[in-house]
């Protein structure tokens, strides 16, 4: 069991490169999401991991092990596949056993593993059945047996619950984590779904055409995203264009100057502040928060919460939760108020 | 994929079969230019003269002219009779649809000595109950190409057809064209490149069919094809060879043609 | 899709033309000789009118014409054997390329032998394998052999030319077989540790099954009933089904013989034929 390091990979397809120098390191035993949009390249990453891919340039470590030339039936990696691929010809208990034929185990062993396996994954009952039989969430728990029937250094999922219904889906992302918590593997999972990736990966990359954006927690992310991307990609943001005048000031496009927390450089940027921690009302806010006139683009009642669209006066759309319990009221349309926001809730990205 | 000793065996094995299908038609096409009387190898020399001895000999000259004949009106009846069908089978729904979809390949399926033999010998039973001689003659040629050349159509149009599906018609409909509006405007544009194919491959099959038209030529009356087949039980030399090349060459023209109208890679 | 009722142009004016030629000059003229293979032989009539399973009695037992059937048994045998082994790895590496222009290009070398005509196709294997041909010219010049070999005529040439015939439909059933396993389950194969060659015979093949069953039934069907191979390539000395109807039917004129014969080899390849659809339909994808 150990980490998984990469330093400076690219995979470049003629001029195109699908993963631009990325450099991170996973945990041993950590649970890794490799979030982004189709195509930023993080299904490349994970294929790179396993050795489908060849990379441009850069490695690939094992721990100590350098593996970038290693051809994949080398690797001891452990994949779980998007629609699983299990194989149709044979049953369940085979499946699983597959990978231990050819390590040359004998069929004592072979038998003890299997059982062990299935067990693990709570599917003993079902081992001479063939994979049409079983439904998506017993497919993906073969599957996982199967990858890690042969005691693999990493374990890699490609988009492992994309197949599965709404619901299917929340009840085998938990299980999974917890599956992969028990065996303190260190895995690697690719994903669209930030939900998924936020609820139980231990950190997150975020991938954006090719290139690493950020690598943290998911509180990392949301409360401190380093880019623009990140920001909006993560929850919901909003966006005010403007320049950094001085430290912690901040000119916004249409002339109102606000204040933030952290660190960032003069110059054009945007400040960001999440819906949740903003109000809207006639006027009357804290002293020294950050304040901004808006009108009233509609309003939307989602029950616990209450959804403003507004527009302030440079044009800018944003937009503003507050809780139902606050007795947040709604407000006709064209209304003038005021946005506001504590200075250390907001942060600023190029 | 990393190379290694394994993946190169593998390329050479993959490219010596291909070796393998394609090295005779190469070589006979060289054969056909030896200046030697007899085949020998390597040739002393080059020439041309054996192809215009080809053309000289009766047998090759009068066959090659049939068998041009007899395929485009093969395929003429092969396309009038297909076409239909096809529209009928893959548009339509009606009893016994499956089952006439496989009689009307069945030619494809039937072993062509077969067929050649049963032709033949009926041929001769409709001589006998009505004097009219379908054996040695064009016409009973001819039929039996155009049968040959049905399954190609068949399948080919059928394919066009299924790709596409009716909804590009049901459309048309929608927006107020009657049947024969729909058919010329929006069927018959879908099937053209399906149809163009059928064209071509069934003059492919009928030119260089044997087996059938074994059976059923007669004296003047015989395909290149057989004609072939008649000068090799006797004769091997670069005449023949030149015979053979200009229906390699004829084959691969229309071979060609074909490739604009239809993706060979994936009509099969 | 139209319902009948609602098309004005009704599906039976198109189908019937076709219909009508298959049936008259394909379905009956087999009837008519299933018919025939139940008669007898007469020198005068060349027909006697009766029913009799004679023929197919004599097919069967008569040490000559069991010879004939059980050794162009043996060579369609051998040539899809060897067909498969050939096609199978042109047909996996066809599928799995990954550049549309090769595969395209890979097809078209595949299939244009076989669009070339049995008649062409012999001949140039006479060309290559002849006293004179490119082989032995080759062995000659380079001082191998002092005396032309015979590799013409015999039943070696004979599989080696229907191996050619065969190869192109071989690799056309199993490539779009190929085609329909997903990749995906190559590499699950794989990073479970089983090395490309492994996975292909241990992942691939199993599942192509029924594919390798479909493509071993045309095969064994085209070599049994091959005229111009085995007539040139083998020579008088070679005997096979496909000439031996010819002969019976067009030169000795016993009809009801060489139907009966015809027939043999219809229920051979019909046979073959419902058992790979069969086995065909049951495929994984």
């Amino acid at each position: 069991m150990s980490g998984v390091t990469l330093r400076n990979l690219i995979k470049a397809y003629g001029e195109l490169r699908a993963v631009d120098d990325v450099s991170l390191e996973i945990r041993e035993g950590e649970l890794l999401a490799l979030l982004g949009p189709s195509g930023c390249g993080k299904t490349t990453t994970l294929r790179a991991i396993a050795g489908f891919v060849q990379p441009t340039s850069g490695t690939v470590h094992f721990g100590e092990r350098d593996v970038t030339a290693v051809p994949v039936h080398k690797r001891n990696v452990g994949m779980v596949f998007q629609g699983y691929a299990l194989f149709p010809h044979l049953n369940v208990a085979k499946n699983v056993a597959f990978g231990l034929k050819v390590r040359g185990w004998d069929k004592q062993r072979v038998r003890k593993r299997v059982t062990e396996m299935l067990e693990w994954v709570q599917l003993a009952k079902l081992s001479e059945r063939r994979a049409r039989e079983l439904s998506g969430g017993q497919q993906q728990r073969v599957a996982l047996a199967r990858a890690m029937a042969i005691k693999p250094e990493v374990l890699l999922l490609d988009e492992p619950f994309s197949a599965l219904d709404a619901k299917l889906r929340l009840q085998m992302r938990t299980e999974i984590r917890q599956l992969q918590r028990e065996a303190g593997i260190t895995s690697v999972f690719v994903t669209h779904d930030q939900d998924e990736a936020m609820a139980i990966a231990d950190r997150i990359g975020v991938i954006n055409h090719g290139r690493l954006e950020q690598l943290g927690s998911a509180e990392d992310l949301y409360k401190r995203p380093v880019s623009r991307f990140v920001a909006g990609f993560i929850g919901k943001c909003n966006f005010i264009e403007g320049r950094v005048t001085a430290p912690g000031r901040f000119a916004a496009a249409g002339g109102v100057e606000l204040r933030f927390a952290g660190q960032h450089a003069a110059g054009p940027a945007a400040l960001c502040f999440r819906p949740e921690h903003a109000a809207v009302g006639p006027g009357t806010a804290a002293a020294g928060d950050n304040r901004l006139p808006v009108s009233v683009k509609s309003v939307t009642y989602l029950g616990p919460a209450t959804e403003y669209e507004l527009i302030s006066e440079s044009g800018e759309n944003l937009l503003v939760s507050a809780s139902s319990a606050s007795g947040a009221a709604a407000a006709p349309q064209g209304e003038r108020l005021v946005v506001s926001w504590r200075p250390e809730d907001c942060f600023v990205v190029d | 994929m990393p190379t290694s000793a394994g993946r190169v065996l593998f390329l050479v094995f993959v490219a010596a079969v291909f070796l393998f299908l394609v090295a005779p038609l190469v070589v006979i096409v060289w054969a056909s230019f030896f200046a030697d009387k007899i085949l020998t190898f390597p040739p002393s020399g080059y020439t041309l003269a054996w192809y215009a001895r080809a053309w000289q000999l009766p047998d090759f000259a009068s066959g090659f002219l049939m068998s041009v004949q007899v395929a485009i009106c093969a395929t003429l009846g092969s396309l009038l009779l297909g076409v239909p069908a096809a529209l009928a089978v893959e548009r339509f729904r009606f009893p016994g649809r499956e089952p006439l979809r496989q009689i009307l390949l069945a030619p494809m399926y039937v072993p062509a000595i077969v067929a050649g033999a049963a032709v033949y010998l009926y041929f001769v039973q409709v001589e006998i109950a009505t004097e009219v001689q379908l054996t040695a003659t064009f016409p009973g040629v001819m039929i039996a190409h155009t049968m040959v050349g049905l399954p190609w159509t068949m399948r080919l149009v059928c394919a066009s057809l299924a790709t596409t599906g009716s909804i590009a018609e049901e459309a048309a409909q929608s927006l107020g064209a009657n049947a024969l509006q729909t058919f010329f405007y929006v069927t018959l544009p879908i099937i053209r490149p399906g149809v163009i194919a059928a064209a071509l491959f069934s003059f492919i099959a009928s030119f260089t069919e044997l087996e059938m038209s074994l059976f059923l030529v007669g004296p003047g009356k015989t395909t290149l094809p057989i004609a072939i087949v008649n000068y090799l039980e006797w004769n091997l030399d670069s005449t023949i060879a030149a015979v053979a090349t200009v229906q390699i060459l004829i084959i691969g023209a229309v071979l060609l043609a074909s490739d604009r109208f239809v993706n060979l890679g994936k009509a099969f | 899709m139209v319902e009948l009722q609602e098309r004005r142009l009704k599906p039976g004016a198109l189908v019937i033309p076709a219909l009508l030629l298959v049936s008259a000059f394909l379905l009956a003229p087999l009837a008519l000789i299933l018919r025939f293979s139940l008669d007898l032989y007469d020198p005068a009539q060349l027909m006697q009118g009766v029913f009799s399973l004679d023929n197919y009695v004599k097919v069967f037992t008569d040490p000559f014409y069991t010879q004939v059937l059980g050794f162009t048994a043996q060579i369609a045998a051998l040539s899809t054997a060897i067909c498969l082994l050939l096609g199978y790895p042109v047909a996996y590496f066809i599928s799995r390329s990954h550049s549309e222009r090769l595969r395209s290009l890979l097809i078209i070398l595949t299939v244009l032998p076989l669009l070339m005509g049995n008649a062409v196709r012999s001949a140039a294997w006479m060309v290559v394998m002849g006293s004179s041909g490119l082989i032995n010219g080759l062995l000659l010049a380079v001082g191998i052999i002092e005396e032309p070999v015979k590799i013409l005529y015999t039943p070696t040439a004979v599989v080696i030319g229907l191996v050619s015939v065969l190869l192109p439909f071989a690799i056309i059933t199993l490539q779009s077989v190929i085609d329909s396993i997903p990749a995906s389950l190559e590499e699950a194969g794989r990073s479970l540790g089983y090395s490309p060659l492994r996975t292909m015979v241990a992942v691939v093949m199993p599942i192509s099954l029924p594919g390798i069953v479909a493509a071993a039934a045309i095969c064994f069907c085209l070599a049994m009933n091959a005229y111009a191979t085995p007539v040139l390539i083998g020579g008088p000395s070679v005997h096979m089904m496909g000439p031996l109807v010819y002969q019976q039917i067009a030169k000795v004129a016993n009809w009801p013989f060489g139907s009966a014969l015809a027939w043999v080899l219809m229920a051979v390849t019909l046979v073959l034929t419902v058992v790979s659809t069969t086995y065909l339909s049951r495929r994984y994808f």
